[in-house]
């Protein structure tokens, strides 16, 4: 990442397919968009501005999933102009919620709602994680981002430092928040299972945590799953509860359970 | 025959593009196009449980996440018969206020204002405009702050849920609400003169048919079980389908919807088309002050319309936090069983009418059917772009 202080950063925002809620949440920082502006040079964002300038970046935030042939090649074309790309947001990261089906349910559902007319202006192809076509340096996830999580982003990089790691579940955060469990009261809380960074946003107000931040990276998955089927959850119920913001890593995800669990 | 393209259009929510085909001196077509690919978001909650569905489908639009959470709680509730507390409908209606005010300010001063003023975008306007960017920004953040009270967080928060909310705000958070919108009146009164006193482009002169959701008992407002079309007819919750009709086009992954095969418009203009005369207090006055038939024939005054809004939802919510206060704090949520059935819901997002319809069956989601205002609107999109590009 570039430290040169009298230059600015060159940073180019982008939306692929999703709920452009990650774009959003920028635009969200209200007290803090002026600065943002003036603090870095942002030569793309098309939800928020009309001068946009496809050129050289140094950092490239893509949201969404990839969805279309279109955003295949949009995406190959930012890879080659940014020296870094940011997977901005659960369909960046993991593919969102539109990417659990596999290609058999998906061609079958696609055909279902579009029946059999062919789109004139560019082919669909099953919703994929970014990293599924070129490579990604760093990953942002959470269904939305957080505004904490994005600020703070943002300043480490006008600083020229990676941004903060998650390592926990969001158990950690909801256990310093002194909630009481909702496990315990018998509601599926995939807490243990989750990435933390919300903040527990969920659980804090009594509901149940719906792992829109992605699977958790250190979590101890097998302990989790034991803890959840001791308690009689029904562990299908589970996984397809886990599935909804999984994306396309659930694989990874039960491969490494299987693991830790031999 | 030659094509004129615009792949990307900015400031816009969302991503798509404008085609335009011309034969000499003739359009002989518009094509707006959706960009992004599909999701296929009703698809992904077959299987799940209901609890799951009202999770995932405000996932469709972050700008509208909590329209669809009230629509498809609405849908649920109606499906299963589950009857809310009155204190929980009021933290619903607030929740809406915020999205509103959210969304119709980032709208209007953020995406529209800089066009009229002649800016590439509203913090450039900053230099000029730096007292009414900055306000304007404050007003979106309260906006803002409201859904992270009620609902959990701006976005896609899980508040609000099927019985009610997880947990009631504080006393302290409702009356900062109120205090702070009693604080903004000048500003929104500033901000209606400003917006409906701007001189808007001549457009195609065809009026159109108007749908909002018919909020009931002579009121204006966001929600109802019935959908009011401007010529007078009322459609019941549940025969939506019958104004909808929603079809695939081969340039979009969005639907299309044809009424009575003529094209709609919904949206703010909409509502204040067929409901405007029946607003009270300073937006009833400052709808008698500007509105005038040249609204009703166009889309400009979509703008206009959204602050007249802005200032009902000022006005509604002292009253809101009061009446909330005033009842004694039940459970935040009721009791309630999964069972089966089917169930609409029909709301107002910012830019029109919502329909969220689910069905349940063996306690889970056998069918979801969601119309989208941008569904009911890309057909009168075209139709005007095709008018305004001749
Ligand atoms: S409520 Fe959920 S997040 Fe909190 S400790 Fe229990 S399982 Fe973990
Ligand atoms: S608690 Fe879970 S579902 Fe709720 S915001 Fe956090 S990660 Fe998302």
């Amino acid at each position: 990442m570039s430290k040169n202080n009298d230059k600015k950063l060159k940073i180019g925002i982008y939306e692929l397919t999703g709920c452009a809620g990650d774009g959003l949440l920028i635009l969200d920082c209200e007290m803090e968009l002026v600065d943002i502006f003036q603090a870095a040079d942002i030569q793309s964002f098309l939800m928020a501005k009309s001068d946009n300038i496809d050129g050289e970046l140094d950092i490239a935030l893509v949201e969404g999933s990839v969805s279309t042939e279109r955003e295949i090649e949009e995406l190959k074309d930012i890879r080659k102009r940014a020296q870094v790309v940011v997977a901005f947001g659960l369909c960046a990261t993991h593919g969102g919620i539109q990417a659990r089906f596999s290609e058999e349910e998906w061609q079958k559902n696609l055909k279902e709602v579009y029946g059999d007319i062919e789109m004139s202006h560019t082919k669909a192809v099953h919703s994929k994680p970014i990293d599924e076509y070129i490579d990604v340096d760093l990953y942002l996830p959470g269904c939305p981002v957080s505004k904490d999580q994005f600020l703070n982003f943002l300043v480490r990089a006008l600083g020229g430092s990676p941004p903060e790691v998650y390592p926990n579940p969001v158990c950690v955060t909801c256990k310093y928040n002194e909630n009481d469990c909702l496990l315990l009261k018998g509601i599926p809380c995939l807490g243990p299972l989750t990435a933390d960074g919300c903040g527990a946003i969920c659980p804090n107000h009594n509901v149940p945590c719906y792992g829109c931040w992605g699977p958790a990276e250190g979590a101890n998955f097998t302990s989790e799953f034991y803890l959840l089927q001791e308690k009689g959850f029904d562990m299908e119920a589970i996984k397809k509860r886990m599935a909804n913001y999984s994306g396309t890593k659930l694989q990874e995800f039960f491969e490494k359970f299987k693991k830790e669990s031999q | 025959m030659k094509t004129i393209s615009i792949d990307h259009l900015a400031r816009v929510e969302g991503n798509g593009g404008i085609h335009a085909t011309i034969d000499g001196k003739v359009v002989t077509d518009v094509k707006f196009t959706i960009n992004e690919g599909p999701r296929l978001i009703e698809k992904l909650a077959l299987g799940r449980t209901p609890d799951e569905d009202v999770s995932m489908s405000p996932r469709i639009c972050a700008i509208c996440t909590c329209s669809h959470k009230n629509s498809v709680l609405r849908a649920f509730e109606n499906a299963m018969d589950i009857k809310i507390t009155p204190k929980a409908y009021l933290l619903r209606e607030m929740m809406h206020m915020g999205e509103f005010i959210e969304s119709h300010s980032l709208h209007t001063f953020y995406l529209a204002l800089p066009d009229f003023l002649g800016y590439p975008n509203a913090i450039a306007m900053a230099a000029d405009y730096a007292f009414e960017v900055q306000i304007a920004l404050e007003m979106k953040h309260y906006g803002n702050h409201i859904m992270k009270v009620t609902n959990g967080r701006y976005i896609h928060g899980e508040n609000a849920i099927i019985g009610g909310f997880g947990k009631w705000p504080s006393r302290e958070e409702m009356i900062f609400i109120k205090d702070r919108a009693l604080q903004f009146m000048p500003f929104v009164q500033k901000t209606v003169d400003l917006f409906c006193g701007l001189e808007y482009p001549n457009s195609p002169n065809a009026e159109t048919n108007y749908m909002c959701c018919e909020p009931g008992s002579g009121k204006f407002g966001f929600w109802g079980d019935e959908i009011l079309i401007s010529t007078g007819e009322t459609v019941p919750r549940d025969d939506y389908k019958s104004v909808t009709n929603e079809f695939v086009v081969s340039h979009s992954f969005a639907k299309h919807s044809l009424y009575q095969d003529k094209p709609f418009t919904v949206g703010a203009l909409a509502r204040i088309v067929n409901l405007g005369d029946r607003l009270e207090g300073q937006a009833g006055e400052m709808y008698k002050k500007y509105f005038n038939e040249t609204w009703k024939t166009n889309p400009f005054y979509h703008n206009p319309s959204r602050t007249l809004e802005i200032m009902y939802a000022f006005e509604r919510i002292p009253g809101l936090v009061d009446e909330f206060l005033k009842l004694e704090d039940p459970a935040s949520v009721v009791d309630y069983e999964v069972k089966d059935g089917k169930g609409t819901g029909l709301v107002e997002a910012p830019r029109g009418l919502l329909i969220h319809h689910h069905e349940v069956q063996d306690g889970v989601v056998s069918y979801v059917d969601i119309i989208t205002p941008t569904a009911q609107n890309t057909e009168d999109i075209e139709r005007y772009c095709h008018v305004a590009a001749q």
